[in-house]
């Protein structure tokens, strides 16, 4: 006796799904991956590299709007020359988009680190200049001690005494139609030090 | 302290574990080679104490192989080498053997003996010069009270003066007889055995997990290493003596093209990070060339938590 209700109105696909199927030929991981970036962490400039190496792989980089990471010594550093996160320009981070259950083996690991560009190369270097033009004789300073920091900085990326490649290792899950989570590490390579968390 | 054991240090291999007796050995491979092994024995008396333990050392296979290969030890399989070394001892051997162990325990007891006569002397002379002063007080206040009483604190003391205590006991030690001779335990079992066993009792290299190359690799960059049960790894790697650091790594071993769950990283570099330390997986690279010192063709990543 109850007259069939009319079947709801199929919900409009969410933003993250338009965004996937709005480029066909992109790995859907790689997009999620990026538009979790850009919406949930707030990076900008971001870019996909596809990766010419044995495996297909395309990775994922952008600028973060804080730092991801700092080696330990180089926080100590920082802290002996009166330096703050803030002052130092963002380095662009490359991100490895996964997802779980994925095969995956050293080999793998180290053929993306392969084709990595080394760090401190181009490529890595953010194009923003540092933004706030720093006035008076406390800038100078400043600006002095910035200068001793990169060329600090140029050295220990070839010495590797602040860590080698570095990047961050996004993992997804898909299964149980995906929660949306995204889960980020560092991997370096080498043996770097830990940090003092 | 530097007492060097004499090279190579042997290895006795026993039911399938690599054990070093020597108190020398032990920490002459810690101190010159950043091998710590384990301790693994108990007291006979209160085996379930398992906080502080001692000698044997147990060394991991891997650790064991890294010494062969060094040349620094040789690994002996004692329980033949026991068996037929007992055996093939002459009774003349044995019986020197055992006088020199009553000896031993004889010049122990005097030792002992002559410790406890320093020590009663020193708490005797303690108490005399403590009575000397009470008296000299006492003296003074009744020398000031009453000039002609005082001799009533002097023959109190010299009563108590040591009566060359030293004198009698060094006789009665030196007059020491088999009976009253510690009992000795030795730890070792060179001599009556020979230190270096005869080339038939040495056995070939340990076989080792492939892990092996990624042990050799860190090690040869300075780290200790530990085995890792207590993380979920294989092993522990310590910038410096366990001592006096904290480890670094919890480190896991793969092959270079053996599959890896990914959620394998995520467990290892969360735990890491909640422990302050990196989680560290390498392997030998199958397209490095292999070189004679084994680990050079490894290479490793550090993981940790990025916090976002």
């Amino acid at each position: 006796m109850a007259k069939p209700t009319p079947s709801p109105p199929i919900p409009n696909p969410s933003a993250l799904t338009t965004f996937i199927s709005s480029r066909p030929t992109t790995s859907a991981t790689t997009l999620q991956v990026l538009h979790n970036l850009q919406y949930q962490h707030l990076w900008t400039s971001l870019k996909i590299h596809d990766l010419q190496t044995a495996f297909p792989i395309s990775l994922v980089s952008g600028l973060p709007p804080h730092r991801v990471y700092t080696h330990p010594d180089e926080q100590l550093y920082m802290v002996e020359h009166g330096l703050r996160e803030e002052d130092i320009e963002l380095d662009r981070m490359f991100v490895l988009p996964t997802v779980q259950g994925e095969p995956w083996s050293l080999e793998k690991m180290a053929a993306v680190f392969d084709a990595l560009p080394n760090i401190g190369e181009e490529g890595l270097r953010s194009e923003t200049q540092p933004s706030d033009a720093v006035q008076g004789s406390a800038g100078a300073d400043k600006a002095a001690k910035l200068a001793e920091y990169y060329e600090y900085r140029a050295k220990g990326h070839r010495t590797k005494e602040w860590g080698g490649k570095r990047l961050l290792l996004a993992m997804i899950d898909k299964g149980m139609g995906g929660e949306g989570t995204v889960v980020y590490y560092v991997v370096q390579e080498g043996t770097v030090k830990p940090r003092q968390n | 302290m530097n007492t060097n054991p004499e090279l190579p240090i042997p290895i006795s291999y026993i039911a399938g574990n690599y054990f070093i007796f020597s108190v020398d050995a032990a920490t002459f491979l810690r101190r010159e080679h950043n091998i710590c092994g384990i301790l693994a024995g108990t007291l006979p008396q209160v085996p379930q104490q398992n906080v502080f333990t001692g000698l044997p050392l147990e060394l991991m296979p891997e650790e064991a192989r890294f010494l062969v290969e060094e040349g620094v030890a040789c690994i002996v399989d004692e329980v033949n080498f026991q068996k037929q070394g007992m055996q093939s001892l002459v009774e003349e051997d044995c019986k020197k053997y055992l006088k020199e162990l009553e000896s031993q325990g004889i010049e122990t007891m005097q030792m002992l003996l002559r410790h406890k006569e320093r020590q009663k002397e020193g708490a005797l002379k303690k108490i005399a010069e403590k009575k000397a002063t009470k008296a000299k007080k006492a003296e003074l206040k009744q020398a000031a009270s009453d000039a002609t009483a005082d001799d009533s604190a002097s023959p109190f003391f010299e009563d108590s003066q040591p009566s060359t205590p030293s004198q009698v006991s060094s006789r009665r030690s030196s007059t020491l007889g088999s009976r009253d001779a510690m009992r000795i335990t030795p730890a070792i079992s060179h001599p009556p055995l020979p230190q270096q066993p005869p080339a038939e009792h040495l056995l070939p290299l340990p076989q080792v997990p492939s892990s092996y190359p990624l042990f050799a690799h860190l090690h040869s960059k300075g780290y200790f290493l530990f085995p890792g049960l207590r993380f979920g790894c294989q092993y522990l790697a310590y910038p410096g003596d366990p001592l006096r650091f904290h480890s670094h790594f919890l480190v896991v071993s793969t092959l270079w093209d053996e599959e890896l769950d990914l959620m394998k990283i995520i467990s290892g570099g969360r735990l890491g990070t909640g422990v302050k330390k990196g989680f560290l997986i390498g392997g030998t690279d199958k397209n490095l060339e292999e070189s004679s010192d084994a680990g050079s063709n490894v290479r490793t990543f550090s993981i940790e938590w990025a916090g976002m």
